[in-house]
């Protein structure tokens, strides 16, 4: 995506948004057909702006002219350190916060401006939220309850849903006599129990065990299938985020730094940020010259990026022991650390005229050791330019 | 000597000391109160030592025929008593419930700061705080006189010496033993559970009386009881605020003691108050233990 060209389309959007007459505000907006039907895009965001003033006084930009569109049915997340703005972002679609600036619509519909008991959107909570001094199936049917439904509509519903999350005749019980991993769903439950067009998750499996997560994260991602509906998933973990999206947009300092499918981010990183926060990774300096990329050490390899300047993404595993048989770079080094971690063996080296690299070996028939000298290959299909120069 | 068996031994010697005491000094002069009141009152005070239940005859419903007739003046006062309590609760609910809300709210140091001038007035006596709301009610007093400076009234109004005085005065002393327990149960209550309501499609109105109300009514069952049950008994605020009109239960028990020096009439008045009081805490306790059988 062409970050300059989107932003001035943005510009105009928000323009129009903020100066159109409330007539207009209401109607439901011509939007790109993102889904091959002719249906509104289940979430719009254009040109959001979002500043907070912070304890001393100074202002703080959570969010600085983000603009985001969700195909039908897609699980997007929004990826990045604490303090990147996500969760802002994702407070202002479920109504918590309000916009400085730009639209939110929701269904082709605008909502910038609606309460968040408005919003056909339902919320799972990072730390669930339940009400506690209710049951299990009255918390599930907590919004058809307000919404007016009668008490065999409410029953029926109830259980549906306590059944689509594995937790049939646990109606009855009280939340505090739930595990973790069952409060999660519940909270899971009674937000899809008033079927919300749109799914939101601030970070709803931070608190639990590691193979718990892993699996509800499978979980998570076959309910989002089978229901059809947009689930926007927000998480500081990228291994989460890489598991679970259909697109990933991540972020940093409020902004939207890369916008896209899991393996093309992780493969194709557009930045420096991104090819650093996902996964682990060897960012050397490069020098490009008539399509020619050359590395500090002299070794050169085709590069059909513009500028004058790069950084090459070489991530660990892509290094082997082996020569390929097709054109490769080589990176000689002393081995500084080895860790064993099961399926594959981490290694820390430094290479004279490279620095300190780490290599993620799959197939090793002994640990490399300490003080060894080692040799890897990365063949240079699987080699990527960042245009940007680390400072 | 088993090493739990020790332990049990120490804890029996530390806990004699404080038990002992309390049987001593609370239980001891209840008693004593206990077997007054079904006594006789002496001629010159004191007690004779003659069996009577006309104690409680004068105050429920059955009297002494030979020398007085029923009069149920007392147990209008008891009703009133009962009655002007429910109020005070009242009152300290509405005024409290909003400020411990906000108070859990605020940033940390300000709560904190909030919190000790709820409770500052502890530190003034009680009755020069009661003395300076006689000033505020009293016909010239500050009350009367920016009411007639707005032109709200062209007389002082009567607001010493009423029922209303009393109100005031009791909700005034009685505001931190409500709030204390109010704040516990509210600032416990998660923000995110009302954020989850109002996602869920609730307004602010039906996320209060459906989430945050539930939530925290333990929070007021409990500052309810502790409220009420001085305030019943509470002889001060109405001897300042309330004179001579506004007579409460408290009042009626220490004139027997003190000014008519009938002990057992006393003591069959006090023993109503304390079996009022245990009543209620039945009460309390059935419901907290239905609470949490739903809960």
């Amino acid at each position: 995506m062409d970050t300059d060209q989107n932003r001035a389309v943005t510009r105009t959007f928000s323009l129009r948004g903020l100066t159109s007459s409330p007539f207009e505000r209401g109607r439901t907006r011509q939007t790109d057909d993102v889904s091959g039907f002719n249906m509104p895009a289940p979430l719009e965001i254009i040109g959001a702006h979002k500043a907070f003033r912070s304890p001393e006084g100074a202002t703080v930009t959570a969010l600085d002219n983000v603009s985001v569109k969700l195909a039908q049915a897609e699980f997007m997340t929004l990826l990045g350190p604490s303090g990147c703005g996500k969760t802002t972002l994702l407070r202002t679609i479920s109504g918590f916060e309000t916009l400085d600036a730009g639209d939110i619509l929701i269904d082709g519909k605008e909502v910038t401006n609606q309460p968040a008991f408005r919003r056909p959107v339902n919320t799972v909570f990072q730390r669930y939220a339940l009400f506690d001094h209710m049951n299990v199936a009255r918390n599930v049917g907590y919004a058809l309850e307000i919404a007016g439904k009668s008490k065999r509509d409410i029953q029926a519903r109830v259980g549906e849903m306590l059944e689509l999350v594995g937790l049939e005749g646990l109606g009855q019980r009280n939340i505090s006599q739930l595990s973790g991993g069952q409060q999660q769903r519940v909270a899971l439950a009674r937000a899809l129990a008033a079927k919300p067009k749109l799914l939101l998750l601030d970070e709803p499996l931070s608190a639990l065990d590691k193979n718990l997560r892993q699996k509800m994260q499978q979980e998570l991602k076959t309910l989002q299938r089978e229901l059809g509906i947009g689930f926007i998933f927000v998480t500081h973990d990228q291994e989460e985020a890489l598991t679970m999206s259909d697109r990933i947009a991540v972020l940093a300092n409020g902004k939207i730094q890369q916008l896209g499918a899991p393996d093309a981010l992780y493969t194709k990183p557009a930045n420096l940020f991104t090819a650093d926060f996902l996964g682990e990774s060897n960012l050397l300096p490069v020098a490009i010259e008539r399509g020619v990329a050359t590395l500090a050490d002299g070794q050169n390899f085709p590069c059909s990026n513009e500028s004058a300047k790069g950084t090459l993404l070489l991530r660990p595993e892509v290094l082997r022991r082996t020569a390929p048989s097709e054109p490769s770079l080589t990176v000689q080094g002393t081995v500084v650390a080895s860790y064993y971690q099961g399926k594959d063996c981490l290694v820390d080296f430094e290479s004279p005229s490279l620095g300190a690299l780490k290599a993620n070996l799959r197939e090793f028939k002994s640990l490399p050791e300490r003080g060894e000298t080692v040799s890897f290959y990365a063949s240079t299909s699987d080699l990527h330019v960042i245009n940007e120069v680390s400072s | 000597m088993k090493l739990s068996d020790r332990k049990t031994w120490n804890l029996r010697a530390l806990l004699a000391a404080p038990t002992a005491f309390l049987l001593i000094f609370f239980f001891g002069p209840l008693l004593i109160m206990v077997v007054y009141s079904f006594l006789t009152p002496g001629i010159y005070g004191g007690v004779d030592w003659t069996f009577s239940h006309l104690n409680y005859g004068r105050i429920l419903g059955w009297a002494d025929t030979k020398y007085e007739k029923f009069d149920p003046v007392f147990l209008w006062i008891f009703l009133r008593s009962l009655r002007l309590a429910a109020l005070t609760v009242l009152t300290c609910v509405l005024v409290s419930y909003p400020a411990a809300f906000w108070i859990s709210r605020m940033p940390k140091a300000r709560r904190n700061m909030a919190i000790f001038l709820v409770t500052l007035p502890f530190f003034v006596s009680l009755i020069v705080r009661l003395f300076a709301w006689v000033l505020i009610l009293r016909p010239t007093g500050f009350l009367n006189q920016g009411l007639m400076g707005l032109g709200l009234t062209s007389e002082p109004l009567e607001f010493l010496y009423t029922d209303f005085a009393v109100i005031v005065g009791m909700t005034y002393v009685f505001i931190p033993f409500m709030f204390l327990p109010l704040y516990a149960s509210i600032e416990k209550l998660d923000s995110s559970q009302i954020e989850a309501s109002m996602d869920l499609g609730a307004t602010r109105f039906q996320t209060f009386r459906k989430v945050v109300l539930p939530a925290t009514l333990p929070g007021i069952i409990g500052g309810s009881v502790i409220t009420f049950i001085p305030s019943l008994g509470n002889f001060i605020v109405p001897s300042v605020l309330g004179g001579a009109k506004v007579v409460m239960i408290g009042n009626l028990i220490e004139q027997q003691f003190l000014s008519a020096r009938n002990w057992p009439f006393g003591s069959a008045l006090a023993m109503l108050v304390m079996a009022a009081v245990l009543c209620l805490l039945l009460a309390q306790l059935k419901l907290a233990r239905t609470t949490e059988e739903r809960a």
